[in-house]
């Protein structure tokens, strides 16, 4: 049996943006900005972009990081159902 | 209790042809003896649902066709588990060896038919592991093993079903694993049964219930180690071919590392353990990704503040480089101006000591020319006198000695010229002039 820790997963896409695809593009702004090749407006707007999708891995990091929230399928399914319902 | 009364013989049934009645505990014990009496034999089926006993063991052994409640002792149970290695499991293929036989019951227990088994082989391990490998080729063939393997799978995922036993280790494996990735989001227990028949369909129903939740971001399903018969559920085609069709990534952890099921060829990812069932499904370690995303946000506002210092600095230095030109020059010029006066005084001295030197040589010229005008020519001038005297034609004549001229007073000095001359000639003596003529007779 073998493991696979080294997958690269896709965005997931359409429910948010991934945390994964937002991380990478802050290293890429990073390696940007330390290359010390970007003009002022380059820089401010990298600037931006990147404050943008750290608050964006943040609240991805504290959506997992608050509380471990324990549900049990059955309990789950019936309450979707009540609210689909109702 | 105190036993129950023998009833009085009664009549039977009127009209009836058959023969009795006969007390039902007479009957119950010819019916055993008579089962007893059958030929032992050997059957082959499934064993299904399997009950352990303080006494004896019970299970069913089935095919498709029917099926016949078995019982063995539990002496001879553990003779059989011995022998084979492992207790044989729900859904195994087995032989077993024994015969017909009845429990009568009595007043106060149920009576019951089973077949009294005495030995028992797991049969068709390799047949089974056969079937396997076909349907494993044939979920290759229609490409079901690589469709979990194209799904996008979250480095992050906010919820995570996890499918496993209520019981058992793997629950709190997982927890341990969660709880070490800094993890601490929505988790959806799918608690399902992971061996025995009912197993895989259980399993199914919560993934397919997983699945449609729409938060959900992976799946694990996860079991500890066993033999092939209790992870047999894992290899069931339905449950397969349900992992294979889901929209959502399925992480499998079923087993040892020596165990392969065809559940970890269809899933998406195939860990060895429900703790690396759960570091797959959490890729990052939040805490360290907390730390690294805090460490970027410092570098951004870093490269922010430096990215309007340095060009302040630029400005800065740009409005003061016109005075620091004119610094420069000016100071460039000042420069330039003590080096031309350096440079004349050098100038001036060097003229001055040429002019002294050539003061000196001049006034040694004139000293040397008047000493020559003084003495040097005086002596010169008497010397050349006296030379000059001695040429004297006058100090001659004054020896004795006469010039003779033409009467034009011109010298003449051979006698063809005074012979030539018819003329008078003149005799010069150092005392005067006589006129003389030539006479040849």
């Amino acid at each position: 049996m073998t493991d696979d820790h080294n997958g690269s997963p896709q965005p997931p896409g359409e429910r948010r943006q991934s945390y994964e695809a937002a991380a990478a593009r802050i290293e890429e702004i990073i390696r940007r900005l330390d290359s010390g090749e970007a003009s002022l407006d380059e820089t401010l707007g990298l600037l931006g972009e990147g404050k943008a999708l750290i608050e964006l891995c943040a609240s991805e990091l504290t959506a997992v990081g608050d509380a471990l929230e324990e549900l049990r399928l059955d309990e789950l399914v019936s309450r979707l159902e009540q609210e689909a319902g109702g | 209790m105190p036993p129950l009364p023998v009833p009085p013989a009664c009549a039977g049934i009127p009209d009836s042809d058959l023969a009795g009645p006969f007390p039902v505990g007479e009957y119950a014990a010819a019916l055993r003896k008579k089962l007893r009496s059958f030929a032992r034999v050997q059957l082959v089926g499934e064993l299904v649902n399997l009950r352990p006993s303080r006494a004896r063991v019970y299970f069913e052994l089935r095919d498709p066709t029917g099926a016949i409640a078995c019982a063995a002792w539990r002496a001879d149970w553990e003779a059989i588990v011995a022998r084979a290695g492992g207790a044989p499991a729900e859904g195994m293929q087995v032989v077993v060896a024994g015969g017909c036989d009845y429990y009568p019951g009595s007043a106060t227990s149920s009576p019951g038919f089973s077949f009294a088994v005495i030995d028992l082989r797991i049969a068709g391990e390799g047949d089974l592991l056969a079937r396997i490998d076909r349907l494993r080729k044939q979920l290759d063939a229609e490409g079901l093993l690589e469709s979990q393997k194209r799904l996008a799978r979250p480095l992050l995922p906010r919820t995570i079903g996890v499918i496993t036993g209520e019981g058992g280790k793997a629950r709190d494996d997982v927890l341990a694993a969660l709880a070490r990735r800094g993890w601490a989001g929505r988790l959806v227990w799918g608690f399902a049964p992971v061996q025995d028949r009912h197993a895989a369909p259980a399993i199914v129903r919560a993934l397919g219930d997983l699945a449609a939740v729409a938060e959900v971001d992976v799946v694990i399903v996860a079991r500890g180690g066993g033999s092939l018969a209790d992870l047999l559920c894992f290899c069931d085609e339905t449950l397969c071919r349900t992992v294979a069709l889901l929209g959502v990534p399925v992480i499998a952890s079923v087993g040892h590392h020596t165990d392969r099921t065809l559940l970890d060829d269809v899933a998406a990812v195939s860990c060895s353990t429900p703790t690396h069932a759960a570091e797959a499904a959490v890729g990052v370690d939040c805490r360290r990704a907390r730390s690294e995303q805090a460490a970027a946000a410092a570098r951004l506002r870093d490269h922010g503040r430096r990215a309007v210092l340095s060009r302040a600095q630029v400005l800065a230095r740009l409005s003061r480089a016109p005075a620091a030109h004119l610094d420069r020059q000016r100071a460039r010029l000042h420069q330039q101006l003590r080096e031309i006066r350096a440079g004349s005084r050098r100038r001036v001295e060097s003229e001055r000591s040429l002019s002294a030197r050539r003061a000196v040589v001049l006034r040694r010229k004139a000293e040397s020319a008047l000493l020559d005008c003084r003495e040097r020519r005086p002596r010169e001038l008497q010397r050349l006198a006296l030379g000059l005297a001695g040429h004297d034609p006058q100090r001659t004549l004054e020896r004795g000695y006469v010039l003779v001229q033409s009467a034009g007073g011109d010298p003449i000095v051979t006698a063809a010229a005074a012979r030539r001359s018819r003329e008078q000639l003149r005799l010069r003596f150092a005392d005067g002039v006589l006129p003389a003529r030539l006479d040849e007779r």
